[in-house]
């Protein structure tokens, strides 16, 4: 599919057209993020009990070189 | 699951990354201007110089760190040039300043390791990140002063590392993203060992003039094949496929808004002359007739905490906030990316209030869509 080229969103419209297009891809998401929190076991990243992608994420947050959302070194 | 609200008012339904943080997740420092090696897509300026940090730069940048990390996790990043190019002497006297609770990593092109090496990253808890752009013919940009392949050292260093038991990152550059190149490149991560890997498209920036327009095919269909490879085995922690999944499990549960950090992080970037360069790394070094030299102020003179607190007298920064405020009332994958960044908006366009950039394109849109792609063609559980 192709990406989103007309980012304004419209007043007819109910959610953004990228999260339209996620809600539309849910049963194959669901599927990844559930091999995802898998794999997350196994490379014991989870930090809490739930081992939700969040919690991962928070792990590795303050990997300075691999993680900042704004920016990184490279 | 919950239901995601109607928005009209796309203003408002991001909170994240509202202005600057004051106190940052890490600090990047820079112990020498020098690399040994000239890759060809570096974008440091005087990599040929040997300029070292003089340890009172270190102290002062010390004194606003150390206070940081007694209230949580605190990282210093020692990046380039080549940080081992400083030698092992002068990175020790750099990291004496520090407390002990600081975490110390190093951005390193894998070169310089040796046995000695390995022992003072030990002695120094030091987090290693290598730079190897994959197998041998995907390392042609990687190369020494003069002009020769720098590969085999590369890979002598790793297999240092890995002798001594130490754990490491690795960050790969793809130039030219095709079909194909994403699964030799995972299978080649997966052999090397690593536990996190980052893949970074070539960015247009700095010293690197080189274009970094691709087609939009060619890219959403590697960051796709490269989930595939990543599903059969995903023993490495892949940084653009967790970042995905965050946003996308995030958007599922109805807490999309939840993601992004609410302030940016300033990520100061101390220069070996002390000089501070925030939000953007590339940035150090570079000299701009409208913006001067981009930097926010010199440790050397003012504490770092200072400089922090007054980033938006930058003015370039405050062109920036402003060019994220486009960002977020114009991208529908603001809530995924943030708002793009300074370096990439400042080099591909001479400015930085403007929004799109190849290197959102690249590596922030594209990357949502190849994830998006995979998962659409991928319905039921089996790969």
């Amino acid at each position: 599919m192709p990406e989103i080229t007309s980012p304004r969103l419209s007043d007819r419209v109910e959610v953004d057209p990228v999260t339209a297009r996620l809600q539309d891809t849910r049963a194959g998401l669901a599927a990844l993020l559930q091999e995802a929190d898998a794999a997350r076991r196994e490379r014991e990243e989870s930090t809490s009990g739930d081992g939700s992608a969040v919690c991962a994420w928070n792990h590795f947050e303050n990997i300075p070189t691999f993680y900042n959302w704004n920016n990184r070194p490279r | 699951m919950a239901e995601l609200r109607p928005d009209h008012a796309d203003e408002s339904r991001w909170n994240g990354m509202r202005g600057i943080s004051t106190v940052p997740t890490y600090v990047v420092m820079q112990p020498t201007t020098l690399c040994n090696l000239d890759c060809s897509y570096c974008y440091l300026p005087f990599r040929g110089a040997d300029r070292k940090m003089p340890v009172p730069v270190a102290g002062a940048v010390a004194a606003a760190v150390n206070a940081w990390a007694r209230t949580g996790r605190f990282s210093v990043v020692w990046h380039g040039g080549e940080p081992l190019a400083a030698g092992r002497d002068h990175l020790a006297r750099l990291l004496g300043p520090f407390d002990p609770g600081v975490e110390h990593h190093v951005q390193t092109n894998a070169t310089l390791i040796d046995d000695a090496w390995c022992e003072f990253f030990a002695e120094h808890d030091m987090r290693v990140s290598v730079s190897v752009d994959g197998p041998e013919a995907r390392n042609g940009d990687r190369i020494n002063r003069g002009g020769k392949p720098a590969f085999d050292r590369i890979v002598r260093g790793i297999d240092t590392l890995r002798r001594h038991g130490i754990p490491f990152s690795a960050l790969c550059v793809v130039g030219r993203p095709e079909p194909g190149l994403a699964t030799e490149l995972y299978a080649y991560f997966l052999e090397l060992g690593c536990d996190v890997l980052g893949v970074n498209v070539e960015e247009l920036e700095g010293v690197n003039k080189r274009a970094n327009r691709h087609p939009a095919e060619a890219v959403t269909a590697f960051w796709a094949e490269l989930v595939s490879a990543w599903r059969r085995d995903p023993r490495i922690h892949l940084r653009e496929i967790e970042w995905s999944l965050r946003y996308v499990a995030a958007v599922l549960d109805g807490t999309a808004d939840d993601v992004l950090p609410r302030r940016l992080d300033p990520i100061p970037t101390v220069a070996q002359d002390g000089s501070v360069v925030l939000l953007s790394p590339e940035l150090a070094g570079f000299h701009d007739p409208r913006y001067g030299d981009f930097t926010s102020g010199n440790v050397l003179t003012t504490p770092l905490g200072e400089i922090l607190a007054a980033a938006t007298e930058t003015p370039w920064i405050r062109e920036f906030l402003t060019g994220i405020e486009a960002c977020r009332a114009t991208c529908p994958y603001f809530g995924f990316c943030g708002g793009a960044h300074a370096a990439n908006r400042y080099f591909e366009h001479g400015r930085f209030d403007v929004t799109t950039t190849d290197h959102c394109r690249n590596s922030k849109i594209r990357l949502l869509e190849g994830v998006l792609d995979h998962a659409r063609d991928h319905q039921s559980t089996a790969v």
